[in-house]
């Protein structure tokens, strides 16, 4: 009988076989679910995302009733993690919202045109702290309970023989300021004010180097998330992409490498217009992530031979469709994006209301 | 021939467009001729879009730039110009997501369209109301979650419940939102976005 620790090893390098664009014995599954991983098993919803270690154990129980998982992106979940990507505060169920609705985040324009002085003055650490405390309430403290239970998450996902893959976000300047800032108005700065952001971008990407370096080094992940949500080609004309959004990403990225773990672009929306840039990135290093909205099958045909791909079983799918669509879409995936350098998971995330018949079949579809 | 006026809106030049108003008001140019030239300049910024050399980021800014050129107008107006038709516009319940909606909007009244903008989480009861006090032409539902599908598709049927299904067109949108989605919750079009949904509601209307 396998051992867990043979399988975990069994697993994590079927993984990394794919990340390093070989053939694995068979395409890897690593699937994302949070809210779905709780409604399917009957779990509030208010408690799944407030409690990190109640969110560890949900996702485990749940993936592990549906099949044989290669690895899980996330093993918890903490709703307030998500105020410290997007600097904005959330609309919380249980507490701003019934029971089991999703939580949401609630963008306004708390970051104000005046903090990109106090970034490039004082640095951007020191804006995030002061910002954490006065206007995101004390932030800094409610991340406490997710950070303590980290290692147990890990550990339990570990001793299941399932891969804890990417458990952590790092994102660019652009995100943070586009979420404190509210998309609006920030997308207005772009245009009006355009060299005081960039100031304050390239003073920001500093402090976010060190302290992802500093995390890698704690954590010491397999893989982290390089998130890509506002900052999507579809956004933005490439004359803001090119100035506002690239040159940033491809530091972070540079930064995770140089690291040895492997930077997963999970890049929400469409991003297809500038798939040839991310051929600079490091050979066989890094793992693309599109969301459904991308083209995967054109991301294949650019990034081929130079960068794994994962996804994307699309969000409307996993709810709407049937067992049989998301088997023949997984199939038609494994087939024409894989079998070399290919993942397969859902787009983005699991949807809340998917139906768990859906993720069984994603699930059991590598091994068809 | 495209006026300078409607080709600095077109290329977002902010200064010229205030500037060039100004000037225009000063010479006795009527509100409505300057507002239309600013509606063509919407219009070349739409096409701009949909080609490619334009995204969201130019909307937005185009909106900005319009809505504050509108408001120095709308005050000098003398008549009132006909609307080409009506749309009650809201993401649905359950949904707090307003860029999509609101650059819809935009659009909509930019090409002519009265907007009556409901907001956000908007309950079902809102959208009827507003049905039988604007008699719009048409209904524009979006929704960026997943999880809004089934209330967009109950907001859908109530309207027809309520026997005002026929008299009006449900058009929906939202990142999410696809030709299943469309199937599912019985709308009559799916907008993929804002200016191509103006072209599918003129061509409803058989409008250029």
């Amino acid at each position: 009988m396998t051992s867990t620790t043979d399988l975990f090893n069994e697993r994590l390098n079927r993984i990394r076989t794919a990340v390093e664009l070989r053939k694995p014995d068979r395409v890897p599954i690593v699937p994302l679910g949070d809210s779905f991983c709780a409604n399917h098993l009957g779990e509030k919803v208010s408690d799944f995302c407030t409690i990190p270690k109640l969110s560890n154990e949900i996702m485990l129980k749940s993936f592990t009733s549906l099949g044989e998982v290669d690895g899980l992106q996330h093993v918890s979940f903490y709703v307030h993690m998500l105020s410290s990507i997007w600097l904005s505060k959330l609309k919380i169920p249980g507490r701003d919202l019934p029971d089991d609705e999703l939580w949401q985040v609630d963008e306004v324009e708390l970051m104000k045109i005046e903090d990109y002085d106090f970034i490039i003055e004082k640095g951007y650490n020191t804006f995030l702290g002061e910002y954490y405390m006065t206007r995101l309430d004390n932030l800094g403290e409610k991340l406490n309970p997710f950070l303590e239970s980290f290692p147990g998450a890990i550990k339990a996902t570990i001793d299941l023989g399932i891969v804890p893959f990417s458990p952590a976000i790092v994102t660019i300047p652009y995100e943070n300021f586009c979420g404190g800032r509210s998309m609006v108005a920030f997308m207005r700065d772009l245009y009006r004010i355009p060299d005081k952001v960039q100031a304050a971008m390239d003073v920001a990407i500093e402090d976010i180097v060190n302290n992802t370096r500093q995390l890698l080094q704690t954590v010491k992940p397999i893989a982290i998330w390089v998130g890509g949500w506002r900052a999507a080609s579809e956004f933005l004309a490439p004359h803001l992409w090119q100035r506002f959004v690239w040159p940033y990403y491809k530091r972070i990225i540079e930064v995770v490498v140089e690291e040895g773990v492997i930077p997963v672009l999970h890049f929400d929306s469409d991003w297809t217009r500038d798939l040839e840039y991310l051929r600079e990135l490091p050979k066989a290093k890094c793992i693309f992530s599109p969301d459904g909205m991308t083209d995967i099958f054109k991301a294949k045909e650019i990034l081929d031979g130079h960068m794994c791909i994962m996804g994307d079983v699309p969000a409307a799918m996993l709810t709407l469709g049937s067992p049989e669509e998301v088997s023949e879409y997984s199939k038609r995936l494994i087939n024409e994006i894989g079998p070399s350098g290919f993942i397969l998971a859902q787009g983005c995330d699991i949807p809340p209301n998917a139906k768990p018949e859906n993720v069984k079949a994603m699930i059991d579809a590598v091994k068809l | 021939m495209v006026s300078s006026l409607s080709l600095n809106m077109a290329d977002l030049k902010e200064d010229l467009v205030f500037a060039e108003i100004t000037e225009q008001l000063n010479k006795n140019v009527p509100a409505e001729e300057i507002f239309k030239e600013l509606q063509l300049g919407m219009e070349i910024i739409g096409e701009r879009y949909q080609s490619q050399q334009y995204y969201l980021s130019e909307l937005i800014m185009a909106a900005d730039i319009f809505k504050n050129a509108a408001k120095n107008l709308q005050d000098k107006f003398q008549s009132t110009d006909k609307k080409i038709a009506t749309i009650v516009l809201g993401t649905v319940s359950g949904d707090i997501h307003d860029i999509g909606k609101d650059i819809v909007s935009l659009i909509f009244t930019t090409n002519g369209f009265e907007v009556i903008d409901l907001g956000v989480d908007v309950p079902i009861q809102k959208f009827i109301d507003a049905i039988r006090e604007h008699k719009p032409e048409f209904v524009g539902i979006s929704c960026l979650l997943t999880t809004a599908f089934d209330n967009m598709k109950k907001t859908i049927e109530t309207i027809k419940e309520e026997g005002l299904g026929s008299n009006v067109k449900i058009l929906i949108g939202g990142g999410p939102v696809d030709k299943g989605t469309s199937n599912y919750v019985g709308a009559d079009e799916v907008c993929e976005d804002a200016p191509s949904g103006v072209e599918i509601a003129k061509k409803l209307l058989e409008v250029k």
